[in-house]
């Protein structure tokens, strides 16, 4: 009895060990964001994808993506294959050896190559693999503002100081729009007493996302039509569709409870 | 007399194409001016709709049923498209009009 609960304590003590050190890596600024695609690739004998946000939503915005080229919301939900990405469309789009970014062709992706190896597929289906990579986050965030959770970087200070400037076009797949007429900012009141209530800024949010990447599929509702619950946000519907997951994490509560309480 | 005129017809196109050959198109010829305008139009028509989500909140009820109406009659034409660009641009233009018809709804129920 006595030798069986030493062995359930030891097998208690390496399950909490490896949650913890699981926690702590997602925790990581470099790997907040992070996405990994799998729909495909280890039926083809590639490693999963590896599509760090951090880079990406530093040069364009989440509506670029998200809207006009019409990656899902939801991890491994758009089923990007080879062909696709040859074709044009999703990855391809961008990475198709030919459009060009700060005067660079981008690389094309799941290009034909004698071997695979040449063929630099390891670029993206890198998971778990020792690739070095061209954009280095420790060097990017070096020069960023900082904020603490998340990626550790103050995203939209970035923007303000001219740090970042995110493409919202690109030719062939974007159309051109008028520039958005935001709507105002409004609050919604805490469902307890003692916490701020949360301040919207429908101009935060558009300036990134336009209107259909949040309606309706992520908040069809009219303003005030719902309660929400932290619970909901926390299982990851409506602000829990990015935040938590891209945008700052929902820890971070004052950043968005931020109205007064009096 | 008129099956007369059909036959000599017939008997001419015979002779033009033992003559002349059987015109000949390759896979990878570009398509006809007229084929590319017709595959560019469900384009241009889908880019006019979705350029105004933007504008959404500022359009009224009548131009935001227009643009719903609009998008259920592309959506047959995109229909047609190969797979790839099925996916891709139903889901777009679904998101436009999923977006209108949430403006126009809000709009209504004020």
């Amino acid at each position: 009895m006595h030798r069986l609960s030493k062995i359930l304590i030891l097998l208690a003590s390496v399950l909490a060990y490896a949650q913890v050190a699981h926690a702590r890596e997602s925790l990581l600024p470099e790997r907040y964001g992070r996405v990994i695609i799998s729909n495909y690739s280890e039926r083809a004998g590639l490693a999963p994808v590896v599509f760090d946000h951090w880079l990406h939503r530093s040069q364009f915005t989440c509506r670029l993506c998200h809207v006009d080229i019409g990656f899902a919301m939801m991890a491994g939900g758009t089923k990007i294959t080879a062909a696709t990405n040859k074709q044009g469309f999703y990855c391809g789009a961008c990475h198709n050896g030919k459009r060009r970014y700060n005067g660079r062709a981008i690389f094309a992706s799941c290009s034909e190559g004698a071997l695979l190896k040449d063929a630099g597929c390891e670029r993206c289906h890198s998971q778990n693999k020792n690739v070095i990579k061209n954009h280095d986050f420790n060097v990017f965030v070096n020069k960023m503002p900082k904020k603490a959770l998340g990626n550790g970087i103050d995203w939209e200070a970035a923007e303000n100081r001219g740090l970042i400037n995110p493409v919202d076009f690109i030719e062939g797949v974007s159309m051109q729009r008028t520039s958005i007429k935001a709507q105002k900012d409004f609050s919604i009141e805490a469902n307890v007493t003692w916490m701020s209530p949360v301040i919207f800024s429908h101009k935060k949010h558009a300036v990134w996302n336009g209107c259909e990447v949040c309606h309706p599929n992520i908040f069809p509702i009219k303003k005030g039509s719902i309660k929400y619950t932290m619970f909901e946000i926390d299982a990851g519907e409506y602000c829990g569709v990015c935040h938590d997951k891209v945008a700052f994490p929902l820890i971070a509560c004052e950043r968005c409870h931020s109205g007064s309480l009096y | 007399m008129k099956n007369r005129f059909r036959s000599l017809t017939i008997a001419l196109a015979m002779a033009g194409s033992v003559l002349f050959g059987v015109p000949h198109f390759p896979d990878d010829m570009p398509p006809s001016r007229g084929i590319a305008d017709a595959q560019d139009d469900w384009k241009n028509e889908f880019e006019d709709i979705c350029s105004k989500t933007q504008d959404s909140m500022a359009l009224t009820a009548d131009e935001l049923k227009r643009l719903v109406g609009r998008c259920d009659a592309l959506r047959p034409r995109i229909e047609m498209l190969d797979e790839t660009q099925k996916k891709v641009y139903l889901k777009r233009l679904q998101m436009c009009r999923d977006l209108f018809a949430f403006v126009l709804e809000s709009k209504e129920g004020k």
